[in-house]
């Protein structure tokens, strides 16, 4: 009684293609709109004009970026908003042959936590490492998890105040 | 720190979640929108032991799990189970025109359709109303082969 085919029948991508089986599409519309808050938006202005924000607590004597409307620390406000540099170290990094929506890459892609210069030790945010090779072999000789980078931003008039405004982080001589 | 003093300044970032999916039918669902779309009929399967025709297909009977081998082909002819008015489309618009939706039942199976009437007035539709499908002249395999049932002609 055991029917044809009851261990599932095997699809491949072009027959959905070619049209072998039938099939139904739906393209969900699911735009949104995300408030950033306050301090993401300060944040996402400075870039829009070059600049890394950052803010400080003086009790806990810590700087973050991105920067938060309360220190969570000491569950109190952030004292003051501060510029930080531009340029920083490599926390850790990956070697990515998908981009962010599963597309398979020829030329890799190297996610990086950057330790941002004028933040407090192990602060800083999540970008991609350019300027570092082609290839797997080139990129594991080039990138080493400290070393120094320093970011290389969008031409001004082509700033959205995102934080692709910064392209990526580039080695920079120690 | 700032207060809120510019609401317009509030910043939003802006986006479109990239989810969309294609939906192969099965192997039941497969035979049913063939044999609509090439013979303009409905088809249902059939289990002796249950006494159940059912319509969309299946190829197990959810009764007693038995393999289901008997076929039916069936007209798109039926009557209307329920119904409703729909007045905005699936984005929230308001429609010129309200649309009528029913589920369709047809003689001696059990399931039916959920599909949208057409060529009938409002204060028509009713319960046991006799319908028929409009089928598309250019018929592809889905649901959208019928455009829509209409009060039955014969």
């Amino acid at each position: 009684m055991k029917p044809e085919n009851a261990r599932g029948v095997p699809l491949k991508d072009e027959d959905l293609k070619t049209g072998k089986v039938l099939t139904t599409e739906w393209r969900v519309k699911a735009d949104y709109a995300w408030d950033c808050g306050i301090a993401i938006g300060r944040y996402l202005d400075g870039l829009k004009e070059g600049k890394i924000m950052a803010t400080r607590c003086r009790r806990c004597r810590r700087t973050v970026v991105p920067p938060r409307v309360f220190c969570e620390w000491c569950f109190k406000p952030m004292d003051e908003w501060v510029e930080v540099r531009d340029t920083g170290r490599v926390n850790t990094f990956s070697v990515s042959f998908y981009s962010w929506d599963m597309t398979p890459l020829e030329k890799p892609e190297v996610p990086a936590i950057v330790e941002i210069d004028g933040c407090s030790p192990g602060v800083g945010f999540m970008h991609l490492l350019g300027e570092v090779g082609d290839n797997l072999e080139e990129i594991l000789r080039r990138v080493k998890v400290g070393m120094k980078v320093r970011a290389v931003w969008k031409p001004a008039d082509q700033r959205t105040g995102a934080i692709t405004d910064i392209l990526y982080f580039k080695p920079e001589e120690e | 720190m700032g207060k809120i003093d510019r609401v317009g300044r509030i910043r939003t970032l802006h986006g479109d979640m990239g989810v969309w999916h294609k939906y192969t039918f099965g192997l039941a669902g497969e035979r049913f929108f063939r044999a609509l779309a090439e013979k303009g009929v409905l088809l249902a399967s059939r289990c002796e032991a249950c006494r159940k025709t059912y319509l969309p297909p299946k190829v197990y009977c959810p009764a007693c799990f038995a393999e289901l081998t008997v076929w039916a082909e069936l007209p798109p002819r039926g009557y209307v189970e329920t119904y409703t008015f729909l007045y905005e489309d699936l984005e929230e618009n308001r429609l010129t025109e309200p649309v009528a939706v029913a589920f369709i039942t047809f003689p001696g199976v059990d399931g039916g359709l959920v599909h949208r009437l057409g060529e009938v007035r409002p204060e028509e539709v009713c319960s046991g109303l006799e319908v028929e499908a409009v089928l598309a002249a250019e018929r592809s395999g889905g649901l959208q082969d019928i455009l829509y049932f209409r009060p039955s002609r014969e």
